[in-house]
């Protein structure tokens, strides 16, 4: 399968204070299109620094970050708005649905920044909340909705437009075990489908969706294990 | 495209979110509204009073300019303890030569004013009579109100009528038709023959009470009738005093001619007076002096209503403020799906602009209903133009500009993960 993401010796330091947070230490690895990755790890691991580098929303302090071909690490704030809008699909703990809108319009936003006219948007945010099970809901705002199905808008929007990598952060950390479980197959299917997922989580059943699990710890990989071969003996 | 399809998107993204806060937004427009509604006010009244000042000048026209004699007043002592007549004021050599040497001279008219008594029966009424000829009526702008001015058959044969202002057959005739009845003045028998508005324009050194007391008479008739001598008697004390010409008019070819005919007329005057006993009084002139009063006026009253606006101003980022902090997350949302800095700006950009330009509309809207108000209960006119409607709507707008400028710049400057994490 073809490289899609590929970091080199990515460091990333915070100032606090007076002292400097080595959140990121030397982190290097590669995803493959159409891989399921979960990263896992105490709080205070660099897990969520790291999906905010992946997703382009900051960027590395030193090192390369490879996404689809492309050097991103040292892009300007407009090109990384645009790597967003087009390559990078959100799925975040706590939904994060803009509630004045409903969920059709929550849907569009992501193709509304892309700039695609209305009679375009309209069609395909539809097809989008069908294929979470919502076809029935479009006009409902998110406060009229259960988490679960806030949670398939949510989903739906990170596809909108149709992203090269989706990142989930803690996408089940707000449910309930059974709808827990309806995301994690809807998260399962797009994988089938080849979709390229990296999750983080810091539950064992959720990351056991994954294929490939990896292990976070003090800014460092710790472990990086592929479920789909055979693990190492030892 | 794209761009265009985004911008309109934008803007109605803008316009929405407004429409979730109805109240907080109406409040937002209204202070706008009273700022642009006070800046209109303002604006009508002022332009109401430069309106009504320059008509009463416009009345005798800017094509012309008018002399006066003018009692010199160093010599008022002077002339009560001799008692003898003070001769003063223009000349009949003064209007012969100012005739032939103004250029652009259209036509010109003289008057000789003397102060008499009207009597009709048991009424005795003080006037200035007024000796000049049929082109006076056109020169000065007089409107006829009944009858007829004074004709030029009037003037060859010097008849005893006389052409007086309306108030002044009021006081003298009551309910009774002037138009039919004879007037005494200072002895001789006058036929009432037409009656005029009170002329507007300044009138110097004639007291209020007989500046509306006018009667006009053939210049011949004047001349032989009463002379050139006035006799003013005040309990104690006589002054007899000798003008020649009490008033010429001028008419000229066009404003550059009135305003040269001006300066050319005072050269000669002063080389031929000692003491400046004439006024030239150019309507013009004054026109253009209170134009630019006015404008200074302008200036002020729009300083003071801007006041109003700045304060709607600051309300409108105070609104923005609360706004963008509010939404905080929704704009993380927004970067993180793809919004670049500059489509948050503009989104927040539009939603003040489209507050205070709402508030502009109606506070225009509204301006309309200035004029009537203010007649009604200031009675000054207050005058609308359509240019005085479009600079509150263009400030309204600006207003907008400015004040939702730095909210928006904070709103795009936030971190989108701080953003994101925002409760």
């Amino acid at each position: 399968m073809k490289e899609l993401v590929r970091l080199e010796h990515v460091h990333k330091m915070y100032p606090m204070g007076r002292s400097t947070v080595h959140a990121l230490n030397d982190v290097s690895f590669v995803v493959r299109e159409g891989e399921y990755v979960a990263v896992m790890g105490p709080s205070g691991s660099g897990k969520s620094t790291l999906l905010n580098l992946l997703g382009c929303l900051d960027r590395p302090s030193s090192g390369r970050y490879v996404l689809g071909g492309r050097d991103v690490s040292q892009l300007d704030d407009p090109a990384l708005s645009e790597i967003r809008g087009q390559h990078v699909g959100f799925v975040f703990q706590s939904f994060n649905l803009i509630s004045q809108l409903t969920v059709l319009a929550n849907i569009e936003v992501p193709l509304f920044y892309q700039g695609l006219p209305r009679r375009e948007r309209h069609p395909r945010s539809r097809e989008l909340a069908g294929q979470v099970g919502l076809g029935n809901r479009l006009d409902h705002r998110p406060a009229e909705l259960s988490g679960g199905q806030q949670q398939r808008v949510a989903i739906a929007r990170a596809l909108a437009n149709d992203p090269l990598l989706l990142l989930a952060d803690e996408p089940t950390g707000n449910l309930d075990s059974r709808t827990s479980m309806e995301i994690l197959d809807l998260l399962d299917e797009l994988s089938r489908r080849a979709r390229t997922i990296i999750m983080v989580t810091h539950e064992d059943h959720v990351a056991g969706r994954a294929h490939r699990i990896i292990q976070m710890r003090d800014g460092q990989i710790h472990s990086d294990i592929d479920r789909q071969r055979p693990e190492p003996s030892g | 495209m794209k761009v265009i399809y985004k911008v309109t998107d934008i803007v109605l993204l803008g316009f929405r979110s407004l429409t979730t806060h109805k109240v907080r937004s109406l409040l937002a427009i209204l202070s706008i509204l009273f700022g642009v509604w006070s800046v209109i006010a303002m604006l009508a009244i002022n332009e109401g009073a430069r309106y009504e000042a320059e008509q009463s000048l416009r009345q005798m026209g800017t094509d012309k300019f008018l002399i006066q004699s003018l009692k010199p007043p160093q010599d008022r002592g002077a002339a009560q303890q001799t008692g003898r007549a003070l001769y003063y004021g223009l000349t009949r050599a003064d209007h012969r030569r100012l005739s032939e040497s103004l250029p652009g001279l259209l036509g010109e008219v003289a008057g000789h004013e003397t102060r008499k008594f009207a009597q009709y029966g048991t009424r005795l009424v003080p006037v200035r009579v007024f000796g000049t000829d049929p082109s006076y009526l056109q020169l000065r702008g007089l409107r006829v109100a009944a009858g007829r001015f004074l004709s030029a058959a009037d003037e060859l044969r010097c008849r005893n009528v006389c052409v007086m202002t309306q108030s002044l057959a009021r006081r003298l005739f009551g309910y009774e038709d002037p138009l039919i009845s004879v007037v005494r003045l200072g002895g001789e028998s006058f036929d009432v023959v037409g009656l005029v508005d009170t002329p507007g324009g300044s009138t110097p050194e004639v007291p209020a009470d007989l500046v509306s007391n006018l009667v006009y008479v053939p210049a011949s008739t004047e001349r032989t009738r009463f002379g050139e001598y006035s006799i003013l008697r005040t309990t104690g004390s006589f002054e007899a005093e000798r003008v020649e010409v009490s008033q010429i008019i001028f008419h000229m070819a066009d404003e550059r001619a009135v305003l040269a005919g001006a300066k050319i007329a005072e050269s000669i005057l002063q080389r031929e007076h000692e003491s400046p006993d004439y006024e030239i009084n150019v309507p013009l002139d004054k026109i253009l002096q209170l134009q630019r009063q006015r404008r200074l006026w302008n200036i002020m009253f729009f300083a003071i209503a801007s006041i109003s606006l700045l304060v709607g101003a600051i309300g409108i980022a105070n609104i923005m403020l609360a706004s963008v902090t509010e939404r905080t997350r929704e704009i993380g949302i927004r970067r993180a799906l793809g919004a670049k800095r500059r489509d948050i700006t503009v989104q927040f950009l539009v939603e003040a602009v489209t507050l205070t330009t709402g508030g502009g509309l109606m506070g225009i809207v509204l301006g309309f209903v200035v004029p009537p108000i203010v007649q009604a209960v200031l009675k000054v006119t207050a005058i609308l133009s359509p240019p005085m409607l479009m600079v509150p709507f263009l400030m309204a707008v600006a207003v907008g500009l400015v004040s939702g400028l730095y909210p928006a710049m904070r709103a795009a400057r936030l971190d989108p993960i701080t953003a994101l994490r925002h409760e």
